[in-house]
């Protein structure tokens, strides 16, 4: 066995595995606090990529002044989709919401193609080094601040669930609607402040993407590709998302791994989640960390 | 249906549960549908392959949404996988026809059942979970199965593709568009008033009643495991079908056709025609179907008045698409039959229709 | 007499149908299938512009023997039912005689089709398969007697660019046998030139090691990176088209691989150079025509045809745009020697097409290379252009000549 090989690669599923875990949560956050299931998270990257890769090109802002407002702006924006958009689907059968963010998701990306073109669009310099070494690997090191600002944002959620009024209120409409307004909790608001906050979060893991890989319309499948770690950590645990994207990253380069030393089938890496993904299903329905509901008739 | 029953013509009553159970709910409707095929069997004298091809299109898709029909809108499943199904159906078929010597026409059928044989198996967690996460598990299945496709050179030709013979019976071969129009025709009205037939037997309650409310649904006997699996079932035998016919028109299948967007499609079929209804499936293919082309059409005619405009309308062609699904869930999320019964029992009343 | 009145505006509508059934005989009907949209777009753009610059640059300066090529663009977003649709769509209204087409899946969907109804259909699928019109060889399963494709085919290309690291391998004085590698996706097109390029590696003398997939959508590669670090190749045959190769090779870099990249003729152009901010050096590919710099006496031409759609003639056009508009010129010389011997219809012009002998339109010389066709064998060009990016910009570096082999018919 080659162990250097190995390692390596287990450095780079942790820290790919974290951006996806960011991007889980954002999904989370969204289905935990109105229960929308939101097909359109990858757009969202592509939107915040996007938006910040012009501010920074088209008026070459330096990057401490690009980031804020593509963040401002990603909150106005999640926060316009949840009203028009989102309202008036409270209530409706689960498919039809499905199918909605999946309209939203089509015309976002052709949207963003007809505005930006169809060529990835590299990201003007922002570090000194491209790249810094963590244990032997190599990392861009967009990806090391992505892992920083990620922690940050963790602990500021922490702290914003367990001891702010807004938190509070997002988490008691979390777990009935109806109680938490009738305690004065505005639904409306809380639904707001959820998609706002899961749109900031999700562009700053597409700009990160998008350092690293350049901006595109690929940027969308990360979407996708967060559908499994979601899964795996149960749709409304947020610590679960973190650890079930930290477990794809991780599966996906050891798949990487048993592909190319021993089994050489090819496409592990992509394919080898979903297997996963459906053979948990099968032992725990509702994920590694989600709860079981309980109906009553 | 309920509109079609609240509201009946003068003269129509209904004295036995048989009476209120039939396939169409009046004669009328009986001898429209009539008419309409017979009207469709005299078509290829004089429509141009153009308008033929989009009715072939309509027919196929139209055999296979149905399939996702029965499994999201009367069974209450979630599946983003059809496509995968679909493209399965296409080469499993040209498999058999190419390796066993089996006859086309026969060849579809059985491509439909080994459809229903994979289709059963994605359907086993189903039997286990519901909701988004089956949604997921659908999704699963569709890369695992676009990925087979690539792989398995014996069965799809792998990266080359399938080459899929023409359907022929009786030595006549259906290469033609006014030829293969009849072949689909056939089918799509075989599996459609299959389809409707379905639904009034014991086993379509039954997808009915896990459906509205799967809890009663078990307590009043109804096996879940049961029938949420046969649902898949049933559901792949449409899209193997529905495959089998796309293949053998094009004459070629490649792996690269059935992605997720086509999924997404199927479903936007079914939600833009009605959830839950047969009627409906059709609508909603036909409006799909046309959709692009009635955007190339205005494209065209935007860029002869100016010039820069028609590579736009290109993106907005696909805008298009994914707008009708948000439009149609906000404002009419019963889909375009909703509609159709409107436009019916006002003309109905009219013209006191208040 | 009350007669007269009627007789005459019908008359007059006789004549101007005439007229007009006159003018239309004086006009080409010809297809263009365009991907402008859809998961091909940003190499589909470029070429679909080159065609339909072409086609009008050719009405300008006489048509064919006078006669318009009256041609229709579509944007089929690389959908195959799409493109059957717009197909049906042309055949019962202006009855295309030729069509100029757009990659695997219309190509693909299309064969049967055109086949059938003996349209010439030109592309930029370049498979191996398209090659073989007779059926001669047995890797053949569905003979495609009216596709045309200009310049190499997948196999072809890397063939050639495995030709070239062979030579490189020996002037760099290197021991023993060179490692290669193929890198793509598990998809139709990656996948074409896979064995057949790997049969010709071996036989050149090289270790093939087993192929590494990475997906032909863009994103992190550093996985396969260190994979392929691991393997210790020194060839790697990159198979995705450029997006996805952009990402590897930015990749790669970051992980520290010292592999030659080798990849195919939509492997690499302007704009990966441009995205790949550096990490792109060194690349060898495969080009099918003259790149924009070039100072070919024809390039003058392409300038000319360049300026219709960019009249400040700002634009610097990728390698692309110069195939399509190649292609077009191949198109346009035989439909003239069709109009010559029996007038223009699909079967002429596939047999005009087919009688050309290291062929080179007019005006396009030094940029389309001499090509060939024979009723049995489609392989218009067996020169690989060599190409690799360097500091001082694209550089042609080399130039495969590749023996038309019986046994790579088709293949």
């Amino acid at each position: 066995m080659n162990y250097e090989l190995l390692v390596q690669l287990l450095v780079n599923g942790l820290i790919v595995g974290a951006l996806y875990g960011v991007v889980a949560m954002c999904f989370v956050l969204i289905y935990k606090s109105t229960q929308i299931v939101n097909f359109a998270q990858g757009e969202f990257l592509l939107i915040g990529a996007w938006t910040c890769w012009w501010l920074m090109t088209e008026f070459n802002l330096p990057i401490w002044l690009g980031f804020p407002l593509t963040f401002v702006f990603m909150a106005l924006f999640g926060v316009a989709l949840q009203v028009v958009v989102l309202r008036p689907m409270i209530g409706e059968p689960i498919i039809s919401v499905i199918m909605v963010t999946i309209g939203l998701s089509m015309f976002f990306q052709s949207a963003m193609a007809w505005m930006f073109g169809t060529f990835a669009q590299p990201f003007p310099q922002v570090f000194e080094s491209q790249s810094v070494a963590v244990l032997g690997l190599q990392v861009q090191s967009a990806y090391i601040m992505s892992l920083v600002i990620s922690i940050l944002i963790m602990i500021g959620f922490y702290y914003f669930f367990k001891y702010s009024r807004m938190g509070l209120a997002m988490r008691a409409a979390a777990f009935d609607q109806q109680a938490a307004q009738s305690l004065g909790v505005s639904v409306k608001q809380v639904f707001a402040t959820a998609w706002a906050i899961s749109a900031v979060v999700s562009a700053l893991a597409g700009v990160v993407v998008g350092m690293v890989n350049g901006v595109s319309a690929a940027l969308s499948f990360f979407g996708i590709k967060v559908f499994p770690a979601v899964i795996l950590g149960g749709l409304d645990s947020i610590v679960g998302a973190i650890v079930g994207g930290v477990i794809i990253g991780v599966l996906e380069n050891l798949a990487e791994f048993m592909d190319s030393q021993f089994l050489h089938i090819g496409n592990l890496y992509t394919i080898a989640p979903f297997y996963v993904l459906i053979i948990i299903l099968m032992i725990k329905p509702y994920g590694l960390f989600g709860t079981k509901n309980i109906e009553r008739i | 249906m309920a509109g079609g029953h609240s509201m009946m013509r003068c003269g129509e009553f209904r004295t036995s549960y048989r009476a209120d159970t039939t396939i169409f709910p009046t004669p009328m409707s009986r001898n429209f549908a009539i008419a309409g095929v017979v009207l469709l069997l005299v078509l290829p004298a004089f429509a141009s392959p153009y308008t033929l091809n989009l009715l072939i299109q309509i027919g196929y898709l139209g055999i296979a949404a149905l399939g996702l029909n029965i499994l999201v809108g009367f069974t209450g499943q979630i599946s983003l996988g059809h496509a995968a199904f679909f493209g399965f159906g296409a080469f499993a078929s040209a498999w058999m026809n190419n390796n066993f010597a089996i006859p086309v026409w026969l060849s579809i059928y059985l491509a439909g059942v080994l459809t229903t044989a994979v289709g059963m198996i994605v359907g086993v967690p189903a039997g286990r979970i519901k909701g988004l996460y089956l949604a997921i598990a659908t999704l699963a299945s569709q890369f695992i199965l676009e990925d087979f496709f690539a792989r398995a050179e014996w069965f799809t030709g792998g990266s080359s593709g399938a080459l899929a013979q023409p359907f022929t019976l009786f030595g006549y071969t259906f290469n033609t568009d006014q030829s293969y129009f009849y072949v689909v025709l056939a089918y799509t009205v075989v599996m459609y008033l299959c389809g409707a037939n379905l639904m009034r037997s014991r086993d379509g309650r039954a997808f009915v009643a896990v459906r509205d409310h799967y809890l009663s649904a078990e307590i009043m006997g109804i096996n879940l495991t049961k029938y949420r699996i046969l649902s898949f079932g049933v559901s792949s035998f449409y899209a193997g079908v529905g495959g089998a016919l796309y293949g053998h028109y094009l004459g070629f299948v490649s792996a690269e056709g059935f992605t997720i967007l086509l999924s997404i499609q199927f479903l936007a079929m079914i939600i833009i025609g009605g959830l839950g209804s047969v009627m409906g499936t059709l609508l909603g293919t036909t409006f799909m179907v046309l959709l692009p082309e009635l955007m190339e059409a205005l494209s065209q005619l935007a860029g002869g008045v100016l010039p820069g405009l028609s590579q736009g309308i290109a993106y907005v062609k696909q805008m298009a698409i994914g707008l009708a699904i948000i439009l149609f869930l906000i404002f009419e999320p019963d889909g375009l039959v909703h509609r159709w019964r409107l436009i019916k029992a006002y003309w109905k009343l009219y013209p006191f229709s208040y | 007499m009350r007669m007269t009145f009627a007789v005459k505006p019908l008359a007059v509508a006789v004549a101007t149908l005439l007229a007009g059934a006159a003018a239309m005989a004086e006009e080409i009907p010809v297809g263009h299938l365009a991907a402008y949209t859809g998961p091909t777009s940003d190499v589909g753009k470029p070429y679909g512009q080159g065609i339909a610059d072409a086609l009008n640059y050719i009405n300008q300066h006489g048509g064919i023997n006078g006669k318009k090529i009256k041609f229709e663009t579509v944007d089929y977003g690389y959908n195959a039912p799409q493109a059957i649709a717009t197909y049906k769509k042309w055949m019962s209204s202006m009855k295309p005689v030729a069509i100029q087409g757009w990659g695997t899946a219309d190509t693909e969907a299309l064969v049967q089709f055109v086949t059938n109804d003996k349209v010439f259909f030109m592309s930029a699928s370049y498979s191996g398969h398209l090659t073989d019109p007779a059926g001669k060889s047995e890797k053949t399963k569905n003979p495609a007697p009216f596709n045309f494709f200009y310049g190499p085919s997948y196999s072809d290309g890397c063939r050639g660019v495995v030709q070239w690291a062979m030579e490189d391998w020996k002037k760099k004085g290197g021991q023993g046998a060179p490692k290669f590698v193929h890198m793509g996706d598990n998809h139709p097109y990656p996948n074409a030139p896979k064995e057949a390029c790997a049969a010709y590696a071996k036989e050149l003398g090289f270790e093939v090691l087993n192929p590494i997939v990475y997906s032909l959508k863009p994103g992190d590669f550093k996985a396969q990176c260190l994979s392929l670090k691991d393997s210790g190749a020194d060839y790697a045959y990159l198979a995705n088209t450029s997006g996805s190769n952009i990402s590897l090779v930015q990749s790669c870099k970051t992980v520290g691989v010292q592999t030659q990249f080798l990849s195919n003729v939509w492997g690499w152009d302007e704009y990966s150079e441009a995205a790949a901010q550096g990490a792109g050096k060194g690349i060898v590919w495969v080009v099918g025509a003259a790149d924009w710099n070039s100072n070919a006496p024809g390039m003058k031409t392409v300038r000319e045809i360049s300026k219709l759609s960019d009249p400040q003639g700002k634009e610097a056009r990728p390698l692309h745009y110069m195939r399509a508009v190649c292609g077009v010129f191949y198109m346009r010389d035989a439909m003239i020697a069709a109009d010559k011997s029996g007038g223009i219809t699909g079967p002429n012009i596939k047999a005009a097409m087919e009688k050309m002998k290291d062929h080179v339109p007019a005006e396009l010389e030094g940029v389309c290379l001499p090509s060939t066709w024979t009723p049995e064998d489609h392989r218009g060009t067996n020169q690989v252009l060599v190409f690799q990016s360097t500091d001082d910009g694209f550089k042609h570096i080399y130039t495969a000549t590749l023996e038309r082999r019986p046994d790579w018919l088709g293949w």
